[in-house]
């Protein structure tokens, strides 16, 4: 299983680099490390919510309300900012309303035993509806100078936000392939009950999963705000599909039991790179969508098609 | 509905009630197609944009052929859609939940390649007597929407393959096993909601008068807070086609409510996500209640 997985995420990674080579003869202007790091650095809010969402995605779960999370934490910091609250405390504020956000989910999905699905459907409406109410549909987009560098800083050639991008995304990798917490996502995605039957915390650990996505929305929001220096109530907008894309392309089943952190940047920065590389060959950004609808369509049917050949089980599931 | 028609005077006039079943047309006649998708254990989120993108055709259809031509237009590319979705999932095996957002990744593009981003216009009056026209002083568009129903209905109880839906729905290896063929059970629920769709497609431009490059945005997600609020279960099974019908009727009973009582627009999300989330509550601790009771 193991060899598999490498496997998968070998072929994503060669894939990734075709990719490269391919836009690179395209367009001149592609292949420089400015615009590396700009790829990079316009993907790090898809990057950190990816993060989460693999995880929930390794339970067997989903959470459509990323997009709409981000919307609400980002006006809540923008407006109590704007209504006279100092800035760091907004920022506070925020990280607390995505912590909300999440275990809101979390015991909807835990407490009631709903499917994440149609919980996070109805938050995805909830929380873009609270952000349109509280926002009145206008937007704030004059902040302090401080917090405008905050995503907008180099550290030499490299943006800030991908080095703490690239810690928060090493520390993810370790907690799902080192620690008692990771290996109980991959238990609860194979196998529910077999996870509880064997004392796998399942109420507690899917609890700190979803609460732990509302906190990388909210980062996210955060860096999102900064970047952009406005906050508006659609900063989220159809986000969710992004990093739900990225993941699965990542290698990611959407039943649970598998998937990785390495798999998931892959899934990210090919998106990123697939989309800015169009961008730079002049290809209509029309385009974009149409493409990335088919890559995922695609790459998950190759995906499955070899897994359910491969698996026992498969006459039945088809 | 009680709370609304005594604070909101109005609200309990019969022009009221049509112009709720008017308004809430398309978000039933596809719940229904959804609902049925929805039984057999799958899901397609997908409706939104494969509504955009039938409405384009079947407007620029309305343009040179009349309503006639548009419906042929409308439900010629729904049903292509919904078999491609339907052949994905069942030979394919890609979950139902990844094709379909790939689908509503792709059809989005794939309309704004069509159009070049820009909105249709000039349809002409005649195609649009779905919502322009009464009959005994009801909208056309509410006959649609209930002769889409009986149609269903029709399906879903009188036909095998409505008793395969709900047989694969509730239990696939047994349904597989007893020799029900689920591969194609599920594909026709596809194939079906695409016919739907775009049946919809049509209503909707006749309603709009213009078919924009946003045409149907979002709509999946009501589709599917529909299905949810009227009682059909997300895993499959349970349910009826007049759970697509009530589900739709409540949220466009809620969101006129807001009107008359003069909240302001903004709300709606709330409402709607409030809605869902109160259903599928009051859905889990009656089945907890009644599993504690046996």
């Amino acid at each position: 299983m193991q060899r598999f997985q490498l496997g998968r995420e070998l072929v994503l990674a060669i894939l990734l680099i075709v990719v490269l080579v391919v836009f690179s003869l395209l367009s001149a202007s592609f292949l420089s490390v400015e615009n590396f790091f700009n790829v990079g650095r316009l993907s790090v809010e898809t990057g950190l919510i990816a993060l989460g969402m693999t995880g929930v995605i390794l339970t067997g779960g989903i959470d459509l309300s990323v997009g709409s999370l981000l919307s609400l934490v980002a006006v809540v910091v923008g407006f109590s900012y704007q209504d006279g609250l100092a800035l760091g405390l907004a920022i506070l504020l925020g990280l607390a309303v995505g912590l909300a956000g999440g275990l809101f989910n979390a015991l909807f999905v835990t407490r009631l035993g709903l499917h994440p699905l149609v919980v996070t459907l109805g938050t995805l409406s909830l929380y873009s509806g609270i952000a349109l109410v509280l926002s009145g549909g206008s937007g704030v987009s004059s902040f302090p100078h401080w917090f405008v560098y905050l995503g907008q800083w180099y550290l030499g050639p490299v943006p800030a936000q991908l080095i703490f991008f690239a810690v928060i995304a090493a520390l993810a990798w370790i907690v799902l392939a080192r620690t008692p917490f990771g290996r109980y996502l991959y238990a609860i995605g194979d196998n529910v009950e077999a996870a509880r039957f064997s004392g796998v915390p399942v109420r507690r650990v899917l609890i700190a999963l979803y609460t732990a996505v509302g906190l990388l929305v909210a980062i996210a929001a955060i860096i999102y705000t900064s970047r952009v220096s406005s906050a508006r109530a659609d900063a989220g907008f159809g986000l969710e599909l992004d990093v739900i894309a990225a993941v699965v392309l990542g290698g990611a089943s959407i039943y649970g039991g598998v998937g990785s952190i390495p798999g998931t940047l892959l899934g990210v920065f090919f998106i990123a790179f697939v989309g800015n590389g169009l961008l730079l060959a002049g290809v209509e950004s029309t385009w974009r969508q149409f493409v990335i609808g088919l890559i995922l369509i695609v790459a998950v049917f190759v995906n499955e098609f070899f897994r359910a050949g491969a698996s026992p089980t498969a006459a039945t599931s088809g | 509905l009680v709370f609304l028609s005594l604070t909101a005077s109005g609200f309990l006039t019969a022009a009221n009630v049509g112009s709720i079943l008017t308004s809430i047309a398309v978000l039933g006649i596809v719940a229904l197609g959804v609902n049925m998708v929805v039984l057999t254990g799958e899901i397609d989120i997908s409706v939104g944009s494969a509504l955009g993108l039938c409405a384009v055709a079947s407007g620029t259809a309305a343009k040179s052929g009349g309503l006639a031509f548009a419906l042929v237009a409308g439900i010629g590319v729904g049903v292509l859609v919904g078999s491609v979705n339907g052949f994905l999932v069942t030979f394919g095996r890609v979950p139902s939940i990844i094709v379909t957002l790939g689908m509503l990744y792709a059809l989005q593009g794939l309309i704004l390649i069509v159009t070049g981003g820009n909105t249709i216009t000039g349809l002409p009056q005649g195609a649009r007597t779905f919502a322009l026209s009464d009959v005994v002083s009801i909208n056309v568009s509410i006959f649609v929407l209930a002769g889409a129903f009986v149609v269903v209905a029709l399906l879903a109880r009188s036909t095998t393959w409505g008793r395969d839906v709900y047989a694969v729905g509730g239990n696939r290896r047994a349904a597989v096993y007893a020799g029900v063929p689920s591969r194609r059970t599920r594909w026709l629920a596809f194939v079906l909601t695409g016919a739907l769709v775009g049946l919809a497609s049509v209503v909707f431009f006749d309603r709009v008068g213009v078919v924009p490059t946003n045409a149907g945005q979002g709509l999946e997600l009501q589709v599917i807070a529909a299905v949810v609020i009227g009682g059909t279960s997300i895993a499959g099974g349970r349910g009826s086609p007049l759970a697509a019908v009530i589900g739709a009727v409540l949220i466009g009973v809620f969101l006129n409510g807001l009107v008359l009582l003069n909240v302001p627009g903004v709300w709606q999300n709330v409402v709607v996500g409030g809605l869902i989330l109160l259903a599928i509550a009051t859905d889990a601790l009656r089945r907890q209640l009644v599993a504690e009771g046996t």
